[in-house]
């Protein structure tokens, strides 16, 4: 597992991301922390409006300001205060030892260029290459993410591919540079599932080739079992349960994770119906004292609804923001 | 048959023509081409290829066209109302409608769009710059020309400044509209997230999605333009007696057209042709350019 030694590669500290101005401000992003390490995949998984895709785009410095606002926290890069570094080194890193993943292929390239032209101009931005070696090395990354003839590939324009093929030059164009970091924002929810296996199989494959760090975003439990390392469960903008993906799937211990591993389908459970969570996610201008799961959560009691429950340890490496935790036998 | 399947694949293959090659694939295009580039030819080579001096009047007032039973071919379109040869008059005046029209809406154009890119582009700037662009709006073309005019005196110049001007909020506005929604689109965010610096993302992602549907708004504004100003010379703004303007030409008709109507007849079709082509051009322009709608 992780040797404490090993610096991690990205780490997240008690992050706050503000949006609105005056005083409809509303905070996307609550005191969230976690880190990744090389070679390691770390999964963000939450419903829609949690504010895992606002932290990725918060890691990449894209979050637009106004009306975006970092209101606190730290995010360091291999040693580097992302938030403090001067534009121009900023830019530097995006697309260089940082790579992205977007989650929508159909309008993640830009439509008026070619396949190759956006993964040259990438390597001539960041590698300072010849245009000749660029092309060259554009049909490599083809090659690499599994596009049939890439020497073809590389001057089709984005709408002459399918959503599986342009996911997959954005992948390319994401390891362009060799990244450090890749981070991918829910890379397969726009593709059939046979597409997301072989994308899944993909990035797991690159990494073992690369070293990379992944940090994947996802709503999808079972993309979270097949290629994470570790798992970080995100409510209302919180973290509220942190786990190897294993110990999380053998133990979840936070309500909110409970609920959504019941609402899994099983193969191998007749169901009529699938277990659903009560209620909906709080919008983020209401204000909450307490444990922002108050309202739906079955165990919930005064004090959940007057202190927010801190993230602590329960086990090695499993940290949950819950009162009642630990909770016996919960694995539905 | 194996050849065969295999000739079938070479011709299926996608063969990649430039855009000028497939803007003359266009019949009406490549027609309203040809028509534009005789008529700019002949706009440009007006001193050499006028039959006539286009300012010296004659004794035979009012001749009709060849085709009209008083027609002589002397004067192959007719004499207007001063004895002045109207094939030589619709020479020179297309060369100054034509200079107007594409000045102005090239000037006005590019700053409109520019002003509008910018704004999308940096959403600090965005309320000044439509603001700004508001007070333009609703100051109308024909008023500005007549304070330029009142400060400047008549001329071309002042008409041309007078059209950029007026160009500048409408094509601010309509580029604005395009690229708001281009700049919601996620490969710009994917620009960024690539390492791009501003000035790429501006004009290799922006300005570069917009400028086909800018460019069908300029080939539409174009017509408008020469009718504005062929409005501002009717009031006596633009271009002076006797040089001739094709607007100015077709006001000047508008007295001899019931007995004569040649005289304003002949330029107004003029610039219909103009307007027509220029729009046909436009927007076949608009399908090449825009690799999306290419084949």
């Amino acid at each position: 597992m992780m040797t404490p030694a090993d610096p991690p590669i990205l780490s997240v500290e008690d992050l706050r991301v503000e949006f609105g101005v005056d005083r409809n401000v509303f905070r996307a992003v609550d005191g969230v922390s976690f880190s990744v390490h090389r070679g390691r995949t770390l999964g963000i998984v939450g419903e829609s409006g949690c504010g895992k895709s606002v932290t990725s785009l918060a890691i990449m410095r894209l979050v637009s300001a106004p009306p975006g606002r970092y209101a606190g926290g730290r995010i360091t890069f291999d040693g580097q205060d992302l938030l403090t570094l001067p534009d121009a080194q900023m830019r530097a890193l995006r697309g260089g030892r940082m790579g992205m993943i977007f989650q929508e292929p159909m309008t993640s390239l830009n439509p008026v260029y070619t396949c190759g032209a956006q993964i040259i101009e990438s390597l001539k931005v960041h590698a300072n290459l010849s245009a000749q070696a660029a092309r060259e090395r554009a049909i490599e990354l083809f090659d690499l993410v599994g596009l049939p003839s890439p020497s073809k590939r590389v001057d089709d324009y984005p709408h002459q591919l399918s959503g599986g093929q342009r996911q997959r030059v954005m992948i390319a164009l994401a390891l362009a540079n060799d990244p450090d970091l890749l981070i991918a924002d829910e890379p397969t929810t726009a593709l059939d599932v046979t597409i997301q296996a072989q994308i899944l199989e993909l990035m797991k494959d690159l990494q073992d080739r690369t070293g990379t760090a992944i940090l994947l975003i996802t709503h999808d439990l079972g993309v979270v079992a097949e290629t994470c390392d570790e798992v970080v469960v995100m409510y209302a903008g919180t973290v509220v349960e942190q786990a190897p993906t294993a110990a999380l799937f053998a133990d979840p211990q936070h309500p909110y994770t409970i609920g959504l591993m019941a609402a899994v389908p099983r193969i191998d459970v007749d169901a009529d119906r699938l277990a659903t969570i009560e209620g909906s996610v709080p919008p983020p201008w209401a204000v909450l004292k307490g444990c922002r799961f108050a309202s739906r959560c079955p165990l919930a009691d005064d004090r959940c609804k007057t202190q927010p429950p801190p993230l602590r340890a329960i086990a090695d490496a499993h940290r949950v923001a819950c009162w009642h935790a630990p909770i016996e036998g919960a694995r539905p | 048959m194996s050849t065969t399947a295999e000739i079938d694949t070479a011709a299926l293959a996608p063969r990649r023509r430039a855009w000028w090659q497939l803007l003359l694939a266009d019949r009406a295009a490549a027609l309203g081409l040809l028509i534009l580039a005789l008529i700019v030819l002949g706009a440009a080579l007006a001193p050499l290829i006028a039959p006539h001096n286009p300012y010296a009047s004659s004794r035979a007032v009012m001749l009709p066209p060849v085709w009209e039973a008083r027609g002589t071919w002397t004067h192959i379109l007719g004499t207007d109302g001063q004895g002045r040869d109207m094939l030589s008059r619709i020479l020179y005046g297309t060369r100054t409608t034509l200079i107007i029209g594409v000045v102005a809406v090239l000037v006005g154009g590019i700053f409109g769009s520019l002003l509008g890119l910018l704004s999308a582009f940096y959403k600090r700037i965005d309320p000044y710059v439509m603001r700004l662009v508001d007070m333009m709006l609703s100051f109308p073309a024909i008023l500005l020309g007549l304070a330029l005019v009142a400060v400047f005196g008549p001329g071309v110049v002042p008409v041309i400044v007078a059209l950029a001007i007026a160009t500048i909020p409408d094509c601010a506005r309509i580029a604005r509209s395009i690229a708001v929604s281009v700049m919601e689109q996620e490969f710009i965010e994917a620009g960024r997230a690539v390492g791009l610096s501003d000035r790429a993302l501006f004009t290799r992602y922006l300005m570069r999605n917009c400028v086909s549907s800018i460019m069908i708004f300029i080939s539409l504004r174009f017509g408008q333009v020469i009718l504005i100003g062929a409005a501002l010379s009717f009031l006596g703004l633009g271009a002076r007696p006797p040089a001739a303007e094709l607007g100015m030409m077709a006001a000047q008709g508008r007295d001899f057209l019931l007995f004569a109507p040649h005289i304003a007849v002949i330029p107004s079709v003029a610039i219909f042709v103009i307007v027509l082509c220029a729009n046909i051009v436009g927007d076949a322009l608009r399908d090449v350019l825009d690799p999306r709608l290419r084949g």
